[in-house]
């Protein structure tokens, strides 16, 4: 079985670097906590070129290069960051499970293994894969290296090996000539193991597995013949792929709390064009949002940010949070930020051949999607006159045309066409002062009809919900032609003992 | 005998009045558009076969006039025949049950309500740019003098519309769109009609008026009947 290792050599600094594009070109380095003792985890390129290191002090490597950029490491952007490594490994290969943390030297690694079996069939070779993977992670913001080996871990131990964007495919049978001359340090030995090898003038993987077995293990312990083993490209642990989920998330906190909307939203916007192209890379589209705001003083803001239809379009989802903001703005200043949504697959509707051509259902999808932001949640949708005796009944279902019955058979060509008179609902209904003689509505005065009841017909009473007091309803309606000319449905409220015109006929 | 300047000139400004509507700039006739049939023949005759796709068309009327029927006629031709509409709702006024009653598939019908004029017109240009709509009701609210007092809008919405073949209809008390309207109708209620014992609203009799058409002679106008299904 052949197998690929996907591997970040920094993964703090690839995780920053991720969230913060613009500190690409600047010096900047990772500390393990705030304030001037606190250790660097990680160093930028140009911060190492200008003499910084790692491991040493905030205030030594500042001592160094006056305008280090600091931040410091984000427990949330590096799972943000182990999770789209992981999603650009799934988009190449079903299978794929993050490697197990290494201590020591590589403690800042991230990697993934994932199965590259039977690759060629869609790519011209090998190679041609590990480069696309190596380019789909550039898309999610890692600068990440790929190797093929026959085994996960002489596939790791050349990842180790290589630079960020480079790959390397081993052919079968080249792992112990590519291994040889490899520092055994690529094995990741543990410190004693390290110094006794070195003791023994063992430095290279060649020099190791010249070595009789059962001497070493005799002198140095059982663990020299699991590090044997790896050189050798032995599995010794069972491959247990991850289950691809469909929930995805990207976090972020904030170097200083954010009071106002704008730099939220420039916050935000980032989040999600990060888990954009993570769901793309997954070929999936973002449905709802979970947007979790920490607050300054231990407050929290959980909220739900409903999508119409599963959409790519980071304009409209933009424009959905905003709108959530402003509608509803945070009590306090935000501390930090998560974003996740569930993962849809994009609509593919067949349409009828039959029937003319309707919206494309990726551009509906979109469509849909913008007018929610305009509109509002939960106002768009296919409409349903509801079954129930309330006036005004009637609900709202997901507009699916590709899913509409077919229509019914013609009618009949020689039947009078009869033109149907239809109402127009007043939302809110419209008060009235209604002045009735004998039971009947003699003079009506509103804002929609005004003037003497020229005409009328009625009364028709309509009860129910009388199991709750909140649901309770009891009309008597009337048809009514005011002087003015409207023609309305008028009702009494025998709950709330007023009337109101709830429709015009029109 | 030779004719003096000025009495050509006079005999041309009467033929160019005559002419009227029918006389177009260029050399070459307009190609007919695709109509929209709105099911009433006396209306489509009226409209010269219904309302244009790809154009935008008003029709307007006080309240009980006869306008949301009308739109809601339309809307059953188009379900019937397959298509897909979207009413774009900024009045909240319209009634699924009617919409039932005419025999619009409300499968086919996407209901956007709109909070305000300003999303209403954004939402429709949305439509229209998606294309794949035979038919897109605007429905405005009575009494906002801001939407047609800004004609860019309507000229932007006018684009949109051009060579999707979706006819966009805007529903009003009153007209807004002016001049970047193609076809125009104007309703009034003539009289309503309670019948029976005891009585019941068995319809509404409407006079339907063309006040504008780009390129055909206006100051025309129909009977309509309306029939209260519940009454049937």
């Amino acid at each position: 079985m052949r197998t690929a290792c996907l591997r970040v050599s920094e993964l703090p600094l690839a995780a920053e670097l991720r969230a913060h594009p613009e500190l690409a070109d600047r010096p900047f380095a990772v500390a393990s906590s705030p304030g001037p003792r606190a250790e660097l985890v990680a160093v930028s390129a140009e911060a190492a070129r200008r003499g910084v290191r790692r491991l040493t002090s905030v205030a030594h490597a500042r001592a160094i290069c006056g305008d280090l950029r600091l931040r410091i490491a984000s427990p949330a952007l590096e799972q943000a960051a182990r999770a789209a490594l992981l999603d650009a490994a799934l988009s190449f290969s079903p299978r794929a499970a993050p490697a197990p943390r290494a201590p020591g030297a590589y403690a800042a690694e991230a990697a993934v293994h994932l199965d590259a079996s039977g690759v060629t069939s869609l790519f011209s070779s090998e190679r041609g894969w590990a480069t696309a993977l190596v380019a789909r992670a550039e898309q999610l913001g890692l600068p990440a290296a790929v190797a093929v080996a026959s085994s996960r871990s002489v596939a790791h131990l050349a990842a180790r090996h290589l630079a960020g964007g480079d790959s390397l495919v081993l052919p079968p049978g080249s792992e112990a000539a590519f291994l040889a001359p490899l520092p055994i340090d690529l094995l990741d030995p543990d410190d004693a193991l390290a110094e006794a090898l070195t003791r023994f003038g063992v430095r290279t993987v060649r020099d190791l597995l010249t070595l009789p077995r059962r001497a070493l293990a005799a002198r140095l312990g059982p663990s020299v013949l699991q590090l044997i083993a790896r050189a050798r490209g032995e599995e010794t642990e069972l491959a247990l792929p991850v289950p691809p989920g469909e929930r995805l998330a990207e976090a972020i906190d904030l170097e200083f709390p954010i009071d106002r909307l704008e730099p939220l939203a420039f916050v935000l916007r980032g989040l999600l064009s990060r888990l954009r192209d993570r769901l793309e890379a997954r070929r999936l589209a973002c449905s709802d949002l979970f947007l979790v705001l920490e607050l300054e003083a231990g407050g929290r803001d959980a909220r739900r940010i409903g999508v119409a239809a599963p959409t790519l379009d980071l304009r409209v989802l933009m424009r959905q949070t905003r709108h959530a903001l402003e509608t509803h703005p945070p009590t306090a200043p935000v501390v930090s930020a998560a974003l996740e949504s569930q993962g849809r697959p994009v609509r593919t509707d067949q349409l009828d051949l039959f029937r003319p051509a309707g919206p494309h259902p990726a551009v509906l999808g979109r469509t849909l999607a913008e007018l929610e932001s305009l509109c509002g949640s939960g106002r768009i949708g296919a409409p349903e006159a509801a079954d129930d005796h309330r006036p005004d009944a009637f609900g709202l279902r997901p507009f699916q045309p590709g899913r509409a019955a077919a229509p019914g058979p013609a009618s009949d060509p020689a039947a009078p066409f009869r033109t149907s008179l239809a109402v127009r609902a007043l939302r809110p209904p419209v008060p009235a002062d209604v002045s009735v003689v004998r039971g009947r509505p003699e003079r009506v005065r509103s804002a929609i009809a005004n003037g003497e009841v020229l005409c009328l017909a009625g009364p028709w009473r309509t009860t129910g919900g009388w199991w709750s007091r909140e649901e309770r309803f009891a009309y008597d309606s009337f048809d009514v032609q005011t002087g003015d000319g409207v023609v309305a449905r008028l009702r009494f409220d025998y709950v709330r003992k007023a009337w109101h015109i709830d429709a015009v006929y029109d | 005998m030779l004719r003096s300047p000025s009495d050509t000139a006079r005999r041309l400004d009467a033929l160019l009045r005559d002419l009227g509507p029918r006389l177009r700039r260029g050399g070459r006739p307009a190609e007919p558009l695709p109509r929209f049939p709105t099911g009433i023949s006396d209306l489509d005759r009226l409209l010269d076969g219904g309302f244009p796709r790809g154009r935008l068309s008003e029709i307007t009327g006080p309240l009980s006039s006869g306008r949301t029927s009308l739109a809601l006629c339309l809307l059953a031709q188009a379900t019937r025949a397959g298509e897909v509409v979207a009413v774009i709702d900024a009045a909240d006024a319209f009634d699924p049950a009617s919409a039932e009653a005419a025999g619009a598939l409300l499968d086919r019908v996407l209901w956007a309500r709109a909070p305000g004029w300003r999303e209403a017109l954004r939402s429709a240009e949305r439509l229209l740019e998606a294309r794949g709509f035979a038919l897109v009701l605007l429905d405005l609210p009575p009494a906002d003098p801001r939407a047609s007092a800004v004609p860019a809008v309507w000229l932007r919405l006018v684009r949109a519309a051009a060579g999707t073949g979706t006819a966009l209809i805007v529903l009003s008390a009153q007209r807004m769109a002016g001049s970047s309207a193609e076809l125009a109708v104007e309703l009034r209620a003539t009289r309503a009609h309670f019948t029976g014992t005891p009585a019941l609203l068995q319809g509404l009799e409407i006079e339907a008026a063309l006040v504008r058409h780009s390129s055909a002679p206006i100051q025309r106008s129909t009977r309509v009947h309306l029939h209260h299904s519940a009454a049937a």
